[in-house]
Order: structure tokens, then sequence, then C-alpha cells
């Protein structure tokens, strides 16, 4: 038999969010557990870098080992490699259902990401297809090439990011092409919507993909189509061909991967006849975007919001990261898609909720609010964006809960 | 678009399955599933639950979203009958 | 080494890794201790680690970091995990995830 592990503070999940909150909390003495089921702490950290207005380069990597050199305390354990699969409410807190046993916690956080949302298309089973993650997490993790070339599929935010850390390794790229227009790409296959994308993004970030977009996008404003202005062969940008008029129709191959039928596209993202084109590639990355990974809160009993801006549903919280259930907190991409700093920001945040709500947290409204500020002020100059409606979006959520909170005082 | 795509990848279902389990009355994302078993595979529909909404979506817009398409079940992970059983 | 290694990135350093043997389908590999299977295999262009249960498609790695479950391969001792996250060891000894039989339709294991 396992023994029951007891904690102070479990926090399901080691990425920034997590990590974050732990070094934010161990000074309250509390006894803190991170669980996380990668063989690695730091969650999607580990993977990204990406260069910043200045010029210099941001490395996920340095900064989540950052983080775990201050989780290095008596009263933190931090265990990789263990999955939590299920959990309960108990009258001292809550009950967690893991790999290594059972853990029972005063507190908990869950801090458990994104997930990302596929690109359904003919031969997307077949081995050497991935999503834009596992190239990522390949490449910039495991430092393994995904292939000899390929081809990603998907103009946005997170598949453009994840292009150029892939170039920067030195992995070779037949071009970025829009998503398939099946019933499932929604705006994703539309050309006009790739570049407006790029456009409601150019002004946050530094790099010339964004900045690409922008000036594609004031041309666009003229009102011409990108067909006048954006030549069938793509724009090289970092040496990778950005393909705005060619789209993908299948995957071709018998074991694995051994190409891919292009195609190219009019204005609105339909296929143009007889332009069917056979590209060789051992890889396809496919980049449909992040939703976040709530699927613990649900188990847990949580009410959910559904906002797209945001990623999808999202366990239903206030600003202070509490969920309406008592002892439960949330940070990081569970509660919207964002980028890493966001992520920590939040987690340094929820960290000071859960010491006030013990009661070990000295003024703690002050520094509630503090860090409830440093969110804002993060969240305004961050290098990345996912949705330009975030803030409207996150608002609508607190003022759900405050309502909601008082439907439930007063019936 | 074909419909033989796969949607699900776990139980292999394709565009025409959901259309036929629609044309044979399955008209929420709950019933697509019920009768198709998308979404009911190993991964618990970690990856195509997006893609089964969104398409019930389209089809059906009364379908309403929320409600029932958050029922997550525990274990969210694969476990082992010794882990169950909390041995080592 | 293989060539789908990166040895010489411009911003990403790793540590020395030692390297350690394994085996796939019985073929010794070489390998990198610490990382997963799935990319220990992929450093030899091996992608297929399993065949669906039912109809014996091929399936590789596709989110690399658990949520799929399109990777799970069988480890001598361990029984079934994700080649994704389970990290090599010497002398460990996967197995491709099979097809399995199917008594109702009759169809026996390959
Ligand atoms: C594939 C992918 C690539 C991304 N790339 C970028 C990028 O390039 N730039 C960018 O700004 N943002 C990127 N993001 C967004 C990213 O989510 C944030 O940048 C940030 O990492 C979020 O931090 P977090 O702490 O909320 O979650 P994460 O960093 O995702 O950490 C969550 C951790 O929880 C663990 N976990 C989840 N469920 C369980 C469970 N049941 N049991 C045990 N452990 C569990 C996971 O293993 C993971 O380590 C990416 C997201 C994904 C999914
Ligand atoms: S590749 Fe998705 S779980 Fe391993």
């Amino acid at each position: 038999m396992m023994e029951k592990q007891y904690t102070d503070v479990l926090i399901i999940g080691a990425g920034p969010a997590g990590l974050a909150a732990a070094t934010n909390l161990f000074e309250s003495g509390f006894k803190i557990t991170i669980l996380d089921e990668f063989p690695h702490p730091g969650g999607r950290l580990l993977g990204q870098f990406h260069e910043e207005s200045d010029g210099s380069w941001w490395i996920g990597r340095q900064v989540a080992s950052e983080l775990v050199e201050m989780t290095k305390q008596p009263n933190i354990s931090l265990q990789c490699g263990v999955s939590v699969y299920g959990l309960k409410q108990i009258s001292e807190g809550w009950e967690v259902l893991s790999s290594v046993g059972t853990i029972e916690t005063k507190y908990l956080l869950l801090a458990t990401g994104a997930a990302e949302i596929p690109v359904p298309l003919e031969g997307w089973t077949l081995p050497g297809v991935m999503s834009i993650g596992a190239a990522q997490v390949l490449t910039n993790v495991h430092m393994v090439k995904p292939g000899d070339r390929g081809i990603i599929v998907g103009v946005n935010v997170l598949g453009l990011a994840i292009s150029r850390e892939l170039a920067v390794a030195g992995v070779d790229l037949a071009g970025i092409v829009l998503s398939p227009n099946n019933l499932f790409s929604g705006e994703n296959a539309n050309p006009v919507e790739a570049i407006n994308l790029l456009m409601s993004l150019s002004h946050l970030a530094p790099s010339a993909w964004m900045r690409l977009g922008g000036s594609l996008a004031q041309k666009m404003k003229m009102g011409k189509w990108v067909s006048t202005f954006f030549p069938r062969q793509g724009m090289n940008v970092w040496d990778i061909p950005l393909l705005l008029k060619t789209t993908i129709s299948s995957i071709q191959g018998k074991k694995s991967v051994e190409s891919v039928v292009l195609a190219d596209v009019n204005s609105s993202g339909q296929i143009i006849a007889g332009s069917e084109r056979e590209e060789k590639v051992d890889f396809v990355a496919l980049a449909g975007g992040l939703y976040p990974l709530a699927e613990l809160a649900a188990v847990a009993g949580c009410s959910f919001l559904y906002l797209p801006e945001l990623g999808g549903n999202i366990p239903l919280h206030n600003e202070q990261m509490k969920t309406p259930l008592s002892n439960l907190y949330v940070a990081g991409n569970i509660t919207g898609v964002e980028g890493a700093q966001v992520a920590m920001a939040q987690g340094k945040l929820a960290a000071r909720s859960i010491g006030n709500d013990a009661g070990l947290l000295k003024n703690g409204r002050e520094k509630i609010a503090e860090a409830m500020d440093e969110v804002h002020q993060v969240r305004k100059t961050a290098t990345i964006q996912f949705h330009p409606g975030i803030i409207a979006a996150r608002k609508r959520v607190y003022e759900m809960y405050d309502s909601l909170q008082k439907e439930s005082l007063t019936s | 678009m074909s419909n033989s795509i796969i949607v699900c990848r776990c139980e292999e279902v394709t565009v025409e399955n959901l259309e036929d389990a629609y044309h044979t009355g399955a008209i929420t994302s709950r019933q697509i599933k019920m009768k198709t078993r998308a979404t009911m595979g190993a991964c618990q529909g970690r990856v195509c639950r997006n893609l089964v909404d969104l398409w019930m979506g389209n089809k059906n817009p009364l379908a309403s979203k929320g409600v029932e398409q958050l029922s997550y079940r525990p274990p969210v992970r694969p476990i082992t009958f010794g882990e169950l059983a909390g041995e080592e | 080494m293989s060539k789908l290694r990166i040895v010489n990135h411009p911003l990403i350093k790793k540590g020395e890794q030692k390297r350690i043997s394994f085996t796939f389908n019985g073929e010794s590999l070489e390998g990198l201790e610490g990382e997963p299977i799935a990319a220990a295999l992929l450093a030899h262009g091996i992608r297929i680690l399993r065949r669906h249960e039912e109809s014996g498609s091929n399936r590789g790695l596709y989110c690399a970091i658990g949520h799929c479950m399109e990777c799970r391969v069988d480890v001598q001792g361990k029984g079934q995990v994700r080649a994704c996250l389970t990290p090599i060891v010497e002398g460990m000894e996967v197995v491709e995830g099979k097809q399995l039989e199917n008594k109702i339709t009759g169809r026996e294991a390959p």
C-alpha cells in the first residue's frame, strides 16, 4: 500500500504559474507540494524562447531553471513524473488522487495550463503528423528535430512563434500554409482573416512576423486583397516561406508521412481547381490554437464559462484566482490562454490569496491589490498575446463570479 | 470536405460517422458521443472534444454550448489497477 | 550521432547526457539518459510507436506532453506507458503498442 501523503498546499502543474505560486508562498511556512506529470519542471516554459524588442532573447528554459532553483526550500516538495487523475472535496480541504497515491491537502491550486486544438484533415493520424506544440517540445526541450523537412499548418500566433523557433534550431521547413478549409477550420482557413489576425497583433510583438502582418494589413485597408500584393510563392520571413494563398488538402504516406498535397485558394479560402501539387515532407505540424486544460476543475465540480477570447471553457474564478469552491484556486492558462509572464504573475497572485485566506499574510489586502496590479501590467506589455479581446473577457468572468456569489448569498 | 476525415483519433470516428449519427437522431454533442464513441477513447476527448462541439454547433446551433459538454469523469489519466488498489 | 539530433543550437544548451542502451521491439538502440522513449526513438528515425488497437493503423507521437495517449508503448515491468513522458533507462525493454484481437468481430491478434 502507498501511504497517504499530507500537505498544506498542493499545486498541480509545475509550469510558470505553479512554480511562481510556490516560490511566493514558501515564506508562509506551509508545507507545499507541487506535482507535474512531465519528467522535468517548467511546463511549457521549457520550449519557449522569443526575441524582445531590444533584440535580446527571452529564454523560457532559463526562466524555468531560475524558478526551480527558488523552489529548493525545505518546505517545498517538487515531484515530477506524477500524474493527477482525480480529486474530491473533503471537510478539511481536498483529496487528490495521483500516480503516487492519495494526497490530502488543505489548499489546492490548479495550474494545469493549456492543451492544443487539433486541425483534422485527410491523413492526420499518420506518424509524423503532430501538433505544433509537439514540434516545439521535440526541438527545444528534447533537442531532436521533428524530421528532415516539414510543413506548418495554420497561420496563427503560436504557429508563427514556433515556426521561428524551429528555424532557429535549423529545422528545414517547406513553409507555413493555411488550415484546410473544412467544417472544423472556422476562420483559420481564410487568408483575409489570417492577415487580420496578424494585423490585430502587430503592435504587440517586436518580431518581423508581426511587423509583416502589420504592413500587409495596411495595404489591405486600401481596398486591395492579398492577391495584388502577396506573391503566390509566398514571402520569406526568416527563410521560411509564409504561404498565405496556399492551403493543405491532404497528408500522404504509406507507413508514415511522405508528402502533403497543397493547393492555391481564392480570397474566401476556396481551393482553385487544378492548383493542387505535391510537396515532399516527413513531418507536418498542426497549429490549431490552445484551450485551457481544465478537466480537473470540472471533476472538482467547478462551474464553467464559455469565452472564446480566453480559449473556450474556463472554470469560474474571481480576480484573486479563487473559484467558488472553498480552498480551490486556479492560476495560469487554466484561466485563459496567455503568455508565460502573465501565468507567473497569476501564480504570485494566487499564492497571496492563499496566504491571506489562511490568515498568514500581513497587509493582505494591499499585497493582493499589488499582485493584481502586476498581472494587469504584465498583460498590457506582453510580447505575445493570443487574442485581442482578453482584457474585456477577463472582466466578464469576474463580474459573473461576483453576481453568482451575490445570488447564492441571497438565496 | 471529404467525409472520410477522422475526427476522433482514439476511436477512429469519421465525419461520415458523425453525419450518420446526426441523421439518425443524435442532435446534441452528448448524444453524438453516445452514438459514435467520439471523445470517449483513451484521451478522453482531450484532443477532439472541441471538434465535436464545433461540428455540432454548426449542425445545430440550438444544441446549447456549455451545459452538457463538460462531462469530464475521473480518472482523467490512465491508471493501472495496482494504482487504483493503492499499490506501488 | 543521428542526424536529427540538434547539437549546436544557438540559444539552448543542454548539459551532457550519458549514452545508454535500450531495446525497441527487440532491437538494441542507443539513447541519452533521461530523454523520453519517443525522443530517443525519433532520433533513430523511428516514428511508429503503436498500432491502433482495432484497425491496426500506424500511430506515432502527436502532442508530446501526455495529453493525447497516441504514444502508448509497453515497457517491460511497467506495463503501458506514454512514450512522450517516460524517460529511458539503461536496459529498458520497450515494445510498440499492439493491435488487439477482437472476439466480437472475430479478428485475431496480428
Ligand atoms: C504546446 C504549447 C506551446 C506553447 N507555446 C507557447 C509559446 O511559444 N509562447 C507563449 O507565450 N506561450 C506558449 N504557450 C502558452 C503557455 O500555456 C503559457 O506560455 C504558459 O506556459 C502557461 O503556464 P501554466 O503554468 O499555466 O501552464 P503550463 O506551462 O502548461 O504548465 C502546466 C503543467 O501542468 C502539468 N499538468 C497538467 N495536467 C496535469 C495532471 N493531470 N497531472 C499532473 N500534471 C499535470 C503539465 O505537465 C504542465 O507541466 C504554449 C502552450 C502549449 C500548450
Ligand atoms: S504524444 Fe500525446 S500522450 Fe504522448
